[in-house]
């Protein structure tokens, strides 16, 4: 399709998408396709990403989280229109005849018309679901259309990991935060593993009246938000604390009165040495992917996060 | 404890295990190789489990610390379906791992075992905390819970429970007998009687679906359920378990336990709050609600059944008395089906109907609710009329929730058809869902017995069944009386038919 995109044309679009596939698959297996929605995503692309791979990227998410999916695709060339298609991302799972499928909204826009893209997106939206939005382009959020994705989402989740200024990425964040706009932020994210293990380890044991915190760069946001966590945690518990970077290894290192802790990834493993005893379990590599489904899982404010990210702020 | 953890960050963490010991008797056995230890190897490849865990392994065979680590390493490579075997975490897994050899009627082995444990928690920080798994025989229990009375090993510096298998006990009495034994060592709160059916996802989910949604409750009753029908099926046989088969039965192996806690999950009454005590203060009263049948009832309201030699996909297949370690007389059910009804307001007159079997055509677990028809028939047609609205709850295999109903078909003319509305767990929420034991595991670890069985139900359970288990031992029923393959016997066919119902198909 490459004609004037309106909400009215997209929904007819997709009811047509359905009646076909449906047909299809009654006379191939007899029984119809299952649409399965439980949110609406919005991913506003950056000019620099790979349109084939977000869309695998998309594709690979819908079994976990199904949704009605919504990309707007920078497209400097669109002048004024908005271009776009509804197609179906469908699987067949395993042992099973019913094909299982979710919808996909494309809209090419050029900056300019870029308001229009995200009124045609809040129009689609499933009615009565969460609306998440993927912004890719951190840009926006100092743009003045950014007013029209914090109302078109119930959440927003960006990536810092590529700012050249992670200090400058992470105020960014906290006066966006601080406009009331529930933020995730893959940074943190990347983190998870990590703190859940870090968090294990205290479970029944007694925190160390001070604390010598090391922290190595997982990424340069993710080590502010690394330490921002762990001073917030150490005081809260009345531990004093005292926080330095370390640059150049993946590692977390936490020295105090009779205990010594260190976490080192290597590979895919994650390594602890608690007192000298040794632990290991997997620690996969993550993908846009993998971290957007943890997000996913959150549709609206993540308390831990936002204290952390205040905190990060002013380190 | 040291209090509130300051780093717990409940919307993304996982459920974590503390820092403890395990220790299993009867560690050489085929429930640790086959779903203990896949389970906890698991549980530490996720990184649930703290670097000072520790697993004691006891049985009489004379073993080594690293034989034993190597015995489990093999078990874990062989047994751990769907997770990545890595020598590393292995490794760092196995250095948590010891054994003690020793006979569980030996009064010594829990005064070696006490010892050990002392030594685990000082090297490994296990701030005393243990959970003592019974892997053994069942006949064993009483004399591992004497053991560890005598010894003092159900009270330590931290916490101490006990994981017990089922079955327990074989009627009312022994049940109660064994958990006076287990009471010697143990409390009631820190005894968890496992029940892998309730570590299901779907059978969890069934919680979820009833008590976090508005809509389903007001249908869930007397005036709107027609009757209930719960199946679990399998299609292979006794798999060389015949000798333990032949005295247990599917009524007792499967309806006094696994079925009977699915019914209790599905009819209960709504809890007050989510706390294990809640939820099982619930599920024992239903049980208890229901009603133990005359021997006159029961002879129309239950349908005993063994499999005979039969044919499934095109391969000949013993009957049940022609399998190993089988008497060739064995008068055992392979199949059970039972009309239970349940006396309180909310179910009374609504039958449900229990079946079980072996070498049936499938392997299939659901839950069927049927409802009433609409209470005028307007429309014209069969389907009107013969598809009723179903809402089936699929417990194993393709994990979901499917309502039927009927809608018009598209085109000139008020035409119905049945169609279905599915939730799949598999693909609706496709994540890795864990396994029953694993799930089990980690709630006796962290201390939530909210899908463990207490003694309450156990009895509860064995008062509607041991009637209908004295009757079949003393009715002469003609077996073998289903063939391997098909769905049971004609008696379990007539039990639904005097009620105008019908056995789903699954």
């Amino acid at each position: 399709m490459a004609a004037v995109l309106t909400p009215d044309r997209i929904l007819k679009e997709m009811a047509d998408v359905w009646r076909t596939l449906g047909s299809q698959a009654e006379s191939e297996t007899g029984m119809g396709v299952l649409r399965a929605c439980s949110m609406t995503l919005v991913v506003i692309a950056a000019p620099r990403d790979d349109s084939q791979a977000l869309g695998e990227t998309i594709a690979a998410l819908m079994p976990e989280h199904p949704a009605r999916a919504i990309v707007i695709h920078p497209d400097a060339a669109a002048g004024r229109d908005l271009t776009g298609r509804a197609f179906a991302q469908c699987w067949m799972p395993f042992g099973q005849r019913r094909q299982i499928c979710c919808e996909q909204i494309e809209i090419n826009a050029s900056a300019s018309v870029l308001e229009g893209a995200l009124s045609v997106a809040a129009a689609i939206a499933v009615p009565d679901l969460p609306v998440i939005v993927w912004c890719r382009d951190l840009r926006l959020l100092e743009r003045p259309e950014f007013r029209h994705v914090a109302a078109l989402g119930t959440r927003i989740v960006v990536d810092t990991a590529q700012s050249p200024d992670p200090v400058a990425a992470i105020r960014l964040l906290e006066r966006r935060l601080s406009e009331g706009v529930a933020l995730g932020d893959l940074s943190w994210t990347r983190l998870t593993r990590w703190r859940e293990m870090i968090s294990q380890l205290f479970e029944s044991r007694k925190l160390p009246k001070s604390m010598q915190v090391r922290v190595g760069t997982i990424s340069p946001v993710s080590a502010r938000y690394m330490g921002a966590w762990l001073v917030d945690s150490f005081r809260s518990a009345n531990s004093a604390v005292t926080l330095e970077f370390e640059p150049g290894s993946e590692r977390v290192e936490l020295s105090g009165d009779n205990l010594h802790v260190e976490l080192t990834r290597s590979g895919e493993r994650l390594h602890t040495v608690v007192d000298g005893m040794k632990h290991c379990g997997s620690l996969p590599p993550v993908s846009d992917c993998t971290l957007m489904s943890e997000e996913l899982k959150i549709v609206g404010h993540d308390p831990i996060f936002e204290r952390t990210l205040r905190s990060a702020a002013v380190l | 404890m040291a209090g509130v953890n300051p780093f717990d960050d409940p919307l993304r963490f996982e459920r974590r295990v503390p820092e403890c010991t395990i220790v299993i008797f009867g560690a050489n056995g085929d429930l640790a190789k086959r779903k203990l230890i896949p389970a906890l190897y698991r549980l530490a490849y996720d990184r649930r489990l703290p670097p000072g865990f520790a697993i004691v392994g006891n049985s009489r065979t004379p073993l080594t610390d690293d034989q034993f680590r190597e015995k489990m390493r093999e078990a874990a490579q062989q047994f751990s379906e769907d997770t990545e075997f890595s020598s590393e975490v292995w490794d760092a897994f196995a250095r948590g791992l010891f054994y003690l050899a020793g006979d569980i009627g030996d009064a010594q082995l829990y005064e070696r075992l006490r010892s050990k444990l002392d030594e685990l928690d000082g090297a490994r920080h296990t701030g005393g905390n243990v959970l003592f798994y019974l892997s053994t025989q069942p006949s064993q229990y009483a004399a591992v819970a004497a053991g560890m009375g005598a010894a003092g090993l159900g009270q330590g510096s931290g916490w101490r429970r006990l994981v017990v298998e089922k079955p327990f006990g074989h009627d009312v009495a022994s049940a109660r007998e064994l958990t006076d034994r287990l009471h010697t060592a143990f409390s009631e709160p820190d005894v968890y009687r496992i029940d892998h059916y309730l570590g299901k996802e779907t059978v969890q989910n069934i919680l979820a679906f009833r008590f976090g949604n508005g809509i389903f409750e007001p249908l869930w009753n007397r005036r709107y359920v027609n009757h209930v029908q719960i199946t679990a099926a399998e299609s292979i046989g006794v798999e060389g378990r015949g000798a333990y088969y032949q005295e247990a039965g599917a009524l007792a192996d499967m309806i006094q336990n696994h079925l009977l806690q699915v019914t209790a999950t599905i009819a209960m009454e709504p809890s007050s709050s989510f706390r294990a005590d809640s939820v099982r203060d619930e599920r024992s009263k239903l049980l208890r609600s229901i009603r133990p049948m005359t021997p006159d009832e029961i002879r129309v309201n239950s349908a005993p059944g063994q499999y005979g030699p039969g044919r499934i996909g095109g391969t000949d297949v013993p009957g049940f008395r022609q399998e190993p370690g089988v008497d060739p007389n064995a008068r055992t059910d392979t199949y059970a089906a039972v009309t239970f009804f349940i006396e309180n307001w909310r179910w009374v007159g609504v039958p449900f109907y229990l079946r079980t079997g072996k070498r049936l055509p499938k392997r299939v677990t659901e839950i069927a609710i049927q409802f009433n028809a609409a209470p005028l028939a307007i429309f014209d047609g069969e389907a009107s009329s013969s598809a009723p609205n179903l809402l089936i709850v699929r417990i194993q295999p393709d994990e979901g929730i499917s309502l039927k109903f009927l809608s018009k078909r598209p085109g000139a003319g008020m035409k119905l058809r049945p169609v279905s509305m599915d939730f799949n767990y598999g693909s609706s929420f496709g994540e890795r869902s864990p396994s029953a034991y694993e799930t089990l595991l980690l709630d006796a670890l962290i201390g939530d017995p909210t899908l463990y069985t207490r003694q309450d139900m156990v009895e509860a359970s064995w008062a509607v069944v041991e009637p209908i288990e004295k009757v079949w031992r003393e009715t002469r029923s003609d077996l073998p009386n289903y063939a391997a393959g098909t769905w049971g016997p004609a008696a379990a066919d007539e039990m639904l038919a005097r009620r105008g119902h019908a056995w789903r198909k699954p």
